[in-house]
């Protein structure tokens, strides 16, 4: 934190700690009345069960984990896209799987799975990616660390 | 020798090199946990109908562990966020509160969740008219007003499918029909053998000395070992399974020959951490070493059945070799369990005098330590995140 220079001071901080700590509980109440509320279908209830569970993910990514100020820092930015990609990679082997003629064939098999595994595999990472991406596009990434960094060394010397 | 740029940033990641390091760290767990749920997902997808278990998860306890852990990720922060204002005092409080929470979580998941479920047992029986008959036992009462079959529907659509529908009717019929259903519930009791071990002859060429031989006697519980050993006759009676198979053994060692016959059958009541299908097919003898289970079914107000070990296919508690779910399930929630642990210990390594220190020595050195610790007790928290939905709900 102590490296970026738009990071709010700590109280401030403080307050959007308890805010997403707030978030995180709702989204647990929701996924919980949801859940024992409404007979929703298997397919809806995943879908609606994981959106929740992205949006938490993303607040305790970008606020607890301080990501949202350190997102200019190109290492770590880079390095979440290649995981991504790798994750994306990975259920794109599931659906490569599931893709398959006798697979979709199957009786029992119902379509709804299909599209399923086209979501979690296509658009969660897509959507991690292009968010990150959009974050690497943002004015000056680099330089924004680079004359703070010149600093430190002037105090070192 | 200094490690360089702990506190302040490198110049060209722009971060101080503990956090890269933690972000790159993250990275390989995010590949490691990738590779775990996407077997998830191929296994839950390609599962066959009536086999995938996930009515059995207690969402509330599921639910109420996701509130402790958000809870104990929100105090870590806080925590990081009174070491930043210099406040030692405020960071203990919090970090005890984030330790005491990530406990509360353990012993919910290895003190009440992964236990009972280890105490349930599903068996699988080879006939389905005795399948049947059994059924009809346990649900009398719901026999003497309704209709059995109905009623283990009702509870194999809530376990396999949360909702009835079309397929769950079919994948029920043909379970019914095949008897391949499952009868679940508790080991309350069974009878096993009484066994009764006698001395048959002993071998002065086995290279065991007479003494030796009379002290293996001795050491099982015979009173007059020289007189056993010349003429046999009977060591002990009605003993338990496992003390008669340790005797055997032993006086095997010891040159003798051991003969073993079920003398009769006792009703023991169970203990439910030892019970595997093994124990039930074991024969002495020819005759079976558990005669019988007596099996409570789930919701039948505890009213017992009588499974004799000749019907029993297979019997497994609730443990990873039951079933695919519960395999991947051990396996993820395992993981994330261990992830858990190893946080407590760093933790109460940086509450410590030892992990303190730094904090005298050079305090914004210190707070990034915790900052990084942050970071990883995040990521648990976020890979919990996900699992919540996926294990609980779908």
């Amino acid at each position: 934190m102590s490296d970026s220079h738009d990071s709010p001071t700590i109280p401030d901080l403080i307050k959007k700690f308890h805010f997403v700590g707030g978030v995180l509980v709702l989204g647990t109440i929701i996924t919980f009345v949801i859940d024992i509320m409404f007979a929703l279908p298997l397919a809806l209830s995943a879908v609606i069960g994981l959106l929740i569970a992205l949006v938490k993910a993303s607040f305790v990514v970008a606020i607890f984990m301080h990501y949202k100020w350190d997102k200019k820092l190109i290492w770590i930015t880079w390095t979440m896209v290649l995981t991504f990609l790798f994750f994306a990679g990975m259920m794109g082997l599931i659906m490569w799987a599931y893709g398959d003629a006798p697979n979709l064939a199957r009786n029992e098999m119902h379509p709804i799975w299909v599209v399923l595994a086209a979501l979690l595999g296509v658009a969660l990472p897509a959507s991690f990616t292009v968010f990150t991406v959009k974050m690497l596009s943002q004015p000056a990434p680099v330089e924004a660390a680079a004359p703070k960094a010149k600093r430190a060394a002037k105090k070192k010397g | 020798m200094e490690i360089p740029y702990t506190v302040k940033p490198r110049p060209d990641t722009g971060l101080y090199n503990a956090k890269l390091g933690i972000w790159l760290f993250l990275a390989s767990e995010v590949m490691l946990f990738g590779a775990l749920f996407s077997s998830y997902v191929l296994l839950r997808v390609g599962a066959e109908p009536g086999t995938w278990s996930m009515g059995l998860m207690d969402l509330y306890v599921g639910a109420g562990n996701t509130m402790v852990l958000i809870a104990s990720s929100m105090f870590v922060v806080l925590a990081w966020a009174e070491l930043k204002q210099g406040n030692l005092a405020g960071y203990k409080k919090w970090k005890w509160a984030t330790i005491a929470c990530a406990v509360l979580f353990l012993c919910v998941k290895w003190g009440y969740e992964w236990p009972s479920k280890f105490k349930h047992y599903d068996v699988w029986l080879n006939n389905a008219t005795v399948l049947h008959e059994k059924f009809e036992k346990g649900y009398h009462e719901v026999a003497s007003h309704g209709d059995v079959e109905k009623h283990v529907e009702d509870i194999y659509t809530e376990r396999f499918f949360k909702e009835p529908s079309e397929a769950s009717h079919a994948a029920f019929d043909d379970a019914w029909e095949n008897g391949t259903l499952a009868l679940s519930g508790h080991i309350n009791a069974y009878e096993e053998a009484r066994i009764d071990v006698r001395i048959t002859g002993w071998k002065a060429d086995a290279g065991v000395s007479e003494d030796e031989a009379d002290k293996a006697l001795a050491k099982q519980g015979a009173k007059d070992a020289a007189e056993l050993r010349q003429n046999g006759g009977s060591l002990s009676e009605k003993t338990d399974y496992d003390s008669a198979k340790r005797a055997e053994y032993a006086l095997g060692q010891a040159g003798f020959t051991v003969a073993l016959s079920v003398v009769g059958y006792e009703r023991v009541e169970a203990h439910p951490w030892v019970w595997r299908t093994k124990r039930v097919t074991e024969d002495i003898g020819g005759k079976p070493r558990v005669k019988s289970i007596v099996f409570g079914l789930d919701h039948s107000h505890h009213h017992e059945i009588t499974l004799a070990a000749g019907d029993i296919k297979r019997l497994s508690s609730y443990e990873p070799k039951h079933s695919t779910f519960f395999g991947i399930y051990y396996t993820i929630t395992g993981l994330h369990a261990a992830h858990v642990f190893g946080g407590i210990l760093i933790m109460l390594y940086n509450m410590l005098p030892i992990g303190l220190g730094l904090w005298h020595r050079d305090r914004e050195q210190f707070t990034n330590r915790i900052e990084t610790f942050g970071l990883f007790w995040h990521f648990v928290d976020l890979v919990w995140i996900f699992l919540f939905p996926i294990l609980y709900i779908l």
